[in-house]
């Protein structure tokens, strides 16, 4: 601990603390011990503990994004560090909220599901809005941005704790050939030997000593990784386990560096050594500020130099408060009292040695009956006899109910726990995974048996050796403990309460009543009451309710059984577990090698799956995108367009047996399609669903080219793959994903044939030499280029592959040569206009899983002779040829002034009512919709029940406000139907 | 070889590399073809790699391999080798060539991938001359341990994110 000054503000006010100080304990060296109020019945509360366990002391840090519930027994102070208490209003001693605690008498277990059951309406407009602006401690940011990173780790062995356990069998394993790594969740190692004083040497060495050298001896063996102020927050199956680590300790944040880091760990074996919880007693007022455990005061002392009061009272029912005793006279320090549940002849020779030495009032077989005091206690109530109670002034109170073996990690884990009659606690019984526990978490609270359990519990390891070490133990060797979970309660008013949940103001009436009401499974229990709910999972009182119940029960605690102790062990924020996923890097971005091209002319960007696409071009900034798809649209049909259609999948497929498996991959024939030409084909899936559809040129029976949507690559490549490596593992057939080895050009429009014969002028692009659903292969620069004739505009078209890296350098070439014919560069939403204006269908959007090729009416792709393909026995089940089935029609609007909108519902009623009563029955869905510049009117396709027969009908279409467009049902084909442009 | 990013013992290159995609049933036919035109046979292990002064070939699964060449060739000539593989109708050749590669290299490199991969780079798990298919800050890449540095291939469309994503993991 350091004596370097460092000033911060809590509440507004200046106070001082030394370098290493938390925000506990530097209140507690200015004596403020009243740091906030409680969630329910915003009651004062002060500090419990002096670590993770921490259920009261929660402030909000001001100059750190206003991060809550923040806990100050944790959180180290910088200078500048401003700090404020949580739930209250106006200030910390005069809050509006402690009403409540006057209202407390109505506010009991199950006071929610009880009150806001009626009347109706309530909920939506009183309760929730109220709840909502009362509910919760502190304030959430308004606006954050935090850096955190994570870090994977790969190891052999993973030691949770470095503690004394963690130190030892971290030294073990020193210099072997094991990967280690050491995490501790405090800035030093040590644990108890630098919190307490229960071990006086080690080696012959002071501990202090004997811990800086075993550190260094770990940090130099080259096979030892230490990490400090990480906690181990989640331990999932395979031992994987996540840590997280907290780099801003004692400093203010930094916008460069990362703040939080999210280690990530895979490791073959786990060693717990993560310690033990000190658990309290519930007694009346057992919440007030001045309350607090007997290891977290002693560890004050030790671990920061601040003695939170010099003449507390001891309350205790184990052999544990010995060493906070010897702490505080070895001081100079003198308790008012020390009060143990347990009868004198079974108190330790060595505590009461120490009592009669310094002269400090014993009570034995007393408890403490309750404390009171205003903002903090001031009185403590001791029961000396049956009815003999005894008020002693003081303003701290100490409390040691025993020790809870820190098992949450290991019940994550899925190991099992038993109830131990001795320890009055639950420890770990058997391991589920590769986990070892160490110490006290193992429940063995004897230090002299540590040294032994450790070695015969490591010694599976290969190459570790054997662990020699004395231990000289301070005070009694042997942990003792006597029962007891809450004292009798002497009834002083509506307002006392005896807690066993501080941070969700749980008290143990509240679990009397919720076994009054039929809750006696402690999992009911715990979502009545909410006890151990709050952020704190009940750390230091959840085996306490455990008692209590059982008591009440009749039970033994192992009947009763627990809770499931759920990840993660402290709470972890949202940053931490976004690590750099966030902002810029939120998801992965793919481009086309012409996006640079697309950015440096006013593209807009379309988001497909990860790919940026051009939506459309902006010839000027005014231009909307209504104004840009119908310039681009029309340019098109007149003149000529180009699309950037690089993310179309490719599928490069070869084998002997290539053109059987294509057969039964696709829906239709390519057994007479002659080499170098192509067909647009369609995948079904085994239900005989529409999957997916491309164009899959054939180059011969041995070698096919397949085109997919851009979704679908991934996903039409992997369904490949299964048949051919599951279904036909005989067949001789393989795939490569050429995707990304080709940037592919679409030019469309009546002009592209003089384009592509100016651009490529040494071919013959003439109807004779290049018939259409025709490609081949040309020698371009030092590369080799193919151009595919095909069209999914309905215009002349042309499809050209060429390897990204000559990509943009053609590109320009062709806007080069057709700059005197309005070649104009297309987006996306126009091409989904021109296909539609065709009746072409995109999948995914005319379709939805449950559309076969007959539905739309693609009957003619369909190879009637094959013997097989995918989803064919599925065609012929009688619900897909039910005539009534959803078909794809077009829709046009019997006035075409009116828009037709995606996604309305197609009706045969013309008047709507409003609001509607009645379901109105719904023929289907209209799935695109564009307004065509060369119709001059809207163009919709629709799915709709019994849509070919319905095909010259009078329809109605739904709009947003409840009105409909009266629409004819009329073929998908709105332009060309025959089909005169694209054979040009 | 552009650098795109180094200090604090890592520095990371951006390279071009021809590759080629391999498809085949790994038999003697397939090894003899693929023998007949590089002078190497394919690795028969999977995930390890071999190579000489000019090709570099990995097993990446049981039915495919990855052919890099180490010394820049004519694309005319990747193109021949390519068709020269494919007049075996049992392999499937395809240029690879543009895919993005980087290098990383320097005494912290293990490190500083663990910021970016959970796979486990220990030498004793991933020896020289073994490669692997992986996530590297969210990108499905193929990662090959050479003797002093990792060669990382990904599709050339995560490219710009991919390098983001390296040099900002250098300064964290």
């Amino acid at each position: 601990m350091s004596d370097n000054k460092i000033y911060f503000k809590f509440d507004g006010k200046r106070y001082g603390g030394n370098e290493g100080d938390t925000i506990a304990s530097a209140l507690l060296r200015n004596n403020i011990k009243f740091v906030g109020r409680s969630f329910k019945y915003h009651r004062p509360r002060g500090i419990y503990t002096c670590g993770i366990e921490e259920p009261n002391a929660l402030v909000q840090i001001i100059n750190e994004h206003n991060e809550p519930n923040v806990r100050a027994t944790v959180k180290k102070i910088y200078e500048g560090m401003v700090v404020k208490s949580q739930n209250r209003w106006p200030s910390l001693k005069r809050d509006f909220g402690s009403i409540n605690n006057l209202l407390s008498p109505i506010f009991s277990a199950g006071f929610y599901y009880k009150t806001f059951m009626g009347p109706k309406g309530f909920w939506k407009k009183v309760y929730e809005p109220l709840i909502r602006r009362t509910a919760g401690l502190g304030k959430p940011p308004k606006e954050f941005r935090s850096k955190s990173i994570h870090i994977h780790h790969n190891v052999d062995v993973l030691i949770v704790g470095g503690g004394l356990s963690g130190l030892l069998a971290a030294k073990k394993l020193a210099g072997t050939d094991h990967d280690v790594l050491l995490i501790d969740r405090d800035d030093c190692l040590g644990g108890i030997l630098k919190n307490t004083k229960k071990i006086k040497s080690i080696d012959n060495q002071r501990t202090n000593t004997w811990v800086e050298k075993t550190e260094w001896l770990i940090k130099n063996s080259k096979n030892i990784k230490i990490l400090k102020n990480t906690t181990v927050t989640t331990y999932n199956f395979d031992n994987h386990l996540v840590a997280f680590e907290d780099k801003s300790v004692g400093k203010p944040p930094d916008n460069i560096k990362p703040e939080l880091v999210l280690h990530k760990i895979r490791t073959k074996h786990t060693i717990l050594a993560n310690g033990h919880i000190e658990r309290f007693i519930s007694f009346r007022n057992n919440d007030l500020p001045g309350v607090m455990l007997a290891a977290s005061f002693e560890k004050y002392i030790h671990k920061y130099g601040v003695v939170p009061d010099q003449n507390p009272i001891i309350f205790t029912n184990n052999s544990s408060t010995f060493s906070l005793l010897k702490s505080l006279v070895d001081l100079g320090h003198k308790p008012r009292a020390y009060v143990d549940v347990r009868d004198q002849k079974k108190i330790e020779k060595e505590t009461l040695e120490l009592l009669t030495k310094y002269n400090i009032p014993l009570y034995a077989k007393s408890e403490i009956e309750g404390c009171d005091g205003k903002n903090g206690v001031q009185k403590v109530s001791i029961r000396i006899k049956k009815n003999e109670i005894i008020k002693i002034k003081t303003s701290m109170l100490c409390v040691s109910g025993g020790f809870n073996p820190d098992i949450h990690l290991f019940t994550q884990s899925k190991g099992l726990i038993k109830w131990d009659d001795s320890l009055l606690t639950f420890k770990p019984d058997k391991s589920y995974q590769n986990t070892i526990t160490l110490g006290s978490v193992s429940g063995n609270f004897s230090y002299e048996k540590l040294i032994g359990e450790i070695n015969k519990k490591l010694s599976f390891l290969q190459g570790v050796n054997h662990l020699e070490s004395t231990l000289d133990i301070n005070g009694p060797k042997k942990f003792q403990i006597k029962e007891l979970w809450e004292t009798k309660h002497e009834k002083k008013s509506f307002w006392s309460k005896s807690f066993i949940d501080l941070q969700n103001d749980v008290t143990t009436k509240d679990l009397k009543q919720a076994i009054l009401e039929g809750f006696n499974r402690i999992e009911h229990l715990k979502r009545f009451t909410t006890n151990s709910m709050g952020t704190d999972q009940g750390k230091i009182s959840s085996i306490n309710a455990l008692g209590i119940v059982s008591k009440i029960l009749k039970k033994n605690v192992s009947e009763v059984g627990t809770t499931i102790y759920r990840p993660p062990y402290t709470p972890v924020s949202f940053s931490a577990i976004a690590g750099r996923s966030t902002y810029e890097f939120y998801d992965p971005e793919r481009k086309t090698p012409l996006h640079t091209w697309h950015v440096n002319n006013n593209a807009v960007f379309e988001d497909v799956g990860q790919w940026k696409r051009p939506w459309y071009f902006k010839k000027h900034t005014n231009e909307t995108m209504h104004e840009a798809v119908q310039r681009e649209s029309k340019q098109l049909r007149e003149t000529a367009g180009i699309l950037d259609g690089s993310t179309l999948g490719k599928i490069e497929i070869k084998g002997r047996d290539a053109l059987t498996f294509i057969n039964l991959m696709y829906t239709n024939s390519f057994t007479k399609l002659k080499p170098m030409s192509a067909r647009y084909a369609l995948m079904l899936g085994e239900d005989g669903m529409v999957k997916d559809d491309g164009i899959v040129c054939k180059i011969n029976d041995q070698h096919f080219i397949a085109t997919t949507t851009t979704g679908g690559a991934a996903n039409v490549l992997a369904h490949m793959e299964e048949y051919a490596q599951t279904e036909w593992p005989d067949m001789n057939v393989y795939m490569n994903s050429i995707t990304e080895q080709f940037a592919t050009f679409n030019i469309s429009g009546p002009k592209s044939r003089v384009i592509m014969s100016r651009v490529f002028n040494d071919i013959d692009f003439s109807n004779d030499k290049f018939p259409f659903m025709t490609f081949q292969n040309f020698n371009y620069l030092d590369t080799q280029i193919r151009i595919l004739r095909a069209s999914f505009t309905g215009e002349l078209g042309y499809e050209i592959y060429i390897p990204p890296k000559y990509a943009l350098r053609l590109w320009q070439r062709i806007f080069f040569y057709s700059r005197d014919l309005d070649l104009v560069p297309y987006g996306t939403e126009t091409m989904h206009l021109l296909r539609a204006e065709k009746g072409y269908i995109i999948v995914g959007q005319d379709t939805d899983g449950t559309v076969t090729p007959l539905d739309l009416n693609l009957n003619w792709m369909i190879g009637k002779k094959k013997k097989d393909f995918i989803g064919k026995r599925s065609l012929t089940r009688s619900d897909i040829v039910r005539e009534n089935r959803k078909q794809l029609v077009g829709l046009i609007p019997l006035d075409k002034t009116y828009g037709i909108e995606e996604g309305q519902h197609v009706i045969e009623k013309e008047n709507l009512s409003t609001p509607i009563k009645k379901p109105v029955e719904m023929l289907g869905h209209v799935t695109s919709s564009y307004f065509s510049p060369t119709l001059k009117h809207s163009v919709a396709m629709a799915l709709i029940r019994g849509g070919k027969r319905k095909i010259g009908s009078q329809l109605y279409v739904s709009t947003s406000d409840l009105n409909t467009i009266p629409v004819e049902v009329v073929e998908t084909s709105f332009i060309d139907p025959k089909n005169e442009r694209m054979l040009l | 070889m552009t650098i795109i990013a180094s200090g604090k013992g890592i520095e990371i290159s951006q390279t071009e590399l021809q590759q080629i995609l391999l498809r085949g049933k790994g038999d003697g036919s397939f090894a003899e073809t693929i023998n007949k035109e590089i002078s190497l046979l394919p690795p028969s292990d999977n995930l390890r790699m071999i190579s000489n002064d000019k090709f570099l070939f990995a097993k990446q699964s049981f039915d495919q391999w990855s052919l890099f060449c180490l010394v820049e060739e004519s694309n005319e000539e990747i193109l021949r080798l390519i068709s020269s593989m494919n007049a075996n109708e049992e392999i499937l050749a395809s240029d690879y060539s543009h895919t993005s590669c980087f290098e990383i290299t320097g005494e912290n490199k293990n490190y500083y991938l663990s910021k970016l991969t959970h796979f486990d780079l220990r030498p004793k798990k991933f020896p020289v001359s073994t490669m692997a298919q992986t996530l590297i800050a969210r990108i499905d890449c193929s990662i090959y341990h050479l003797e002093d540095k990792y060669l990382v291939t990904c599709h050339s469309s995560f490219e710009d994110y991919f390098k983001d994503r390296l040099q900002d993991a250098i300064n964290l």
